[in-house]
């Protein structure tokens, strides 16, 4: 698969502030990227970086094989980009808003309708943007981004504000782009839930930098599991499992096997009871993405 | 690229009393001159021998107060539009460069008061024929009334886009601008090389020529230094 996007070393500085650090991104080609991070962490200043909003403290951007400060108008026209919350003129129709981007982006007339279809606005197109709900503007922000059927899809918070109905109808549609249309995106978000339903690779923020990257399938193995036994005299039956060869531990009268196939659980369980002790409980533990974000991020929740 | 953004930009300020604008401007000025000869239109004919030039003054000292109010509340309203919803980031996020971007920000504002001076000179003319001023009509005089006021000034036309787009509170663009109301409204203590004198085409060598090309070249240099620190501005 080959690279969409690159970052090397990508840095911006407010006042001695550093918004993003040394920060090396890496999106290939049909991944949907979800990018993570607590409020405030840098996603949207590194999001304004790679659409040329904002220019990099140090570091450089490569879209498509090429450094975007030398080659932005090129590479912007395959980008379609929804930057925080939706933009849009109020006092115009949503034909009309998506029509002032259409005559920039050069495309047919037609496109207008098949894009409102896409997301579902067809009835409202002669409606003036200033009484749409929340949820029919970021619509809206994601027909005027899919306007010109870019190759890099770049949604920043896209699901922001919108209710659970909402949340699930754009996540769908963001879904169903990379196979249908051959596009990658790039999503941002503070929600982990958001993109581990969402995403296929995934850039963990925390504080300007860049603290995980890698396909969402590895990080999901990093969640370990854990089984409990709580049985009778948990000392004996540590040094019963010796036996078996399982590392078992002794906390609080309980037995602790970690990481362990369903086989080895059948084989511990089946001695302890041989033996004679009691089992009261059997019980998995998975640490969950949560947890194992709050310990990459230093404990700012996601 | 220019037409494209300009036929979007066109698009943009339809419904927003742009156009309102641009019409009531020269209408007003007019009006005001009605009322002016409805209410002394003997003792303002006995001024001269020459009525057409007494009536095209008292066009003239009328009109740069209105170009520059109008000067004010377009670019501040055009920057509003984007400023409203933030609609720079997803504007400068397409395919366009920032420098066509601004010029044609500046082609709209110059053109929609423009088009204020067109319908200056025929309202100048048409309430001067009813007014019965004489069958020589100085029609060169008129278009000078009209259209140079316009040409100097293009200096005002870019600094005030410039404050308009640099500020995203437009409180202070329109505070700017009425101070600049202001100072019109005194071009006459002015020095000549102050920027809200030149609308009035009044200066010490008494050639409203030199006013035209002050108000074209600093609108030039003005222009350049808003589109440069466009350019360069960090979209928040």
């Amino acid at each position: 698969m080959s690279i969409i996007v690159q970052t090397e070393q990508l840095t911006k500085t407010f006042q001695k502030q550093q918004a993003v650090d040394h920060v090396d991104m890496v999106i290939r080609e049909g991944e949907i990227y979800g990018f993570l991070g607590p409020n405030g962490a840098g996603k949207t200043t590194t999001i304004r970086m790679l659409l040329g909003l904002m220019k990099p403290t140090s570091g450089t951007v490569r879209i498509f094989g090429k450094e975007l400060q030398k080659h932005k108008l090129d590479i912007l026209r395959q980008v379609g980009s929804l930057v925080e919350n939706p933009s849009y003129y109020p006092h115009l129709t949503a034909y009309e808003n998506l029509n002032v981007v259409r005559e920039i982006v050069g495309v047919p007339h037609k496109r207008i309708s098949e894009v409102l279809e896409t997301v579902r606005l067809t009835e409202a197109a002669h409606r003036k943007v200033k009484g749409f709900s929340l949820g029919m503007k970021q619509r809206l922000g994601i027909a005027a981004a899919l306007l010109h059927q870019p190759k890099l899809l770049v949604l920043d918070e896209p699901t922001n504000g919108l209710d659970p109905s909402g949340i699930i109808e754009i996540r769908e549609l963001i879904k169903s782009l990379p196979q249908q249309y051959g596009m990658t995106v790039l999503i941002s978000s503070h929600l982990l839930s958001e993109i581990d339903q969402i995403a296929t690779a995934v850039g963990v923020v925390s504080r300007g930098k860049l603290i995980y990257q890698d396909q969402m399938s590895n990080l999901r193995k990093l969640a370990r599991s854990t089984i409990r036994i709580q049985c009778s005299e948990p000392g004996k039956a540590v040094a019963a499992l010796k036996q078996l060869e399982l590392a078992a531990a002794h906390e609080q009268e309980q037995l602790i096997l970690e990481n362990c196939s369903n086989r080895s659980v059948a084989d511990a369980v089946s001695l302890l009871v041989h033996q004679g002790h009691d089992i009261y409980r059997v019980e998995e533990n998975k640490q969950s993405l949560e947890q194992i974000f709050l310990s990459m991020t230093d404990g700012v929740s996601l | 690229m220019l037409s494209q953004l300009l036929r979007s930009e066109w698009m943009k300020i339809k419904r927003k009393g742009l156009w309102f604008l641009t019409v009531l401007g020269p209408l007003g000025v007019v009006g005001l001159t009605m009322v002016n000869y409805g209410v002394r239109k003997d003792y303002l004919l006995s001024l001269s021998d020459d009525d057409w030039a007494i009536y095209l003054d008292n066009i003239l000292s009328l009109t740069p107060l209105a170009l520059v109010l109008g000067i004010v509340i377009l670019t501040s309203m055009m920057a509003s539009i984007e400023n409203q919803t933030n609609a720079w980031k997803q504007w400068l996020a397409l395919p366009v460069s920032r420098s066509s971007v601004y010029l044609s920000k500046y082609v709209i504002a110059t053109t929609l008061l423009f088009v204020s001076s067109i319908i200056l000179g025929i309202g100048t003319t048409l309430y001067g024929l009813t007014l019965g001023l004489g069958d020589d009509i100085p029609w060169l005089r008129i278009m000078q009334v009209s259209f140079y006021p316009w040409l100097a000034s293009q200096a005002l036309i870019a600094f005030h886009l410039w404050v308009a787009v640099a500020n995203n509170n437009q409180g202070i663009t329109v505070s700017i601008g009425v101070v600049g109301v202001i100072l019109t409204f005194m071009a006459f203590f002015l020095p000549d090389w102050f920027l809200w004198k030149w609308p009035t085409l009044a200066n010490d060598w008494n050639n409203p020529f030199i006013n035209i090309v002050l108000g074209i070249s600093a609108g030039l240099l003005l222009f350049i230094a808003g589109m440069w620190h466009f350019c360069r501005k960090d979209v928040s």
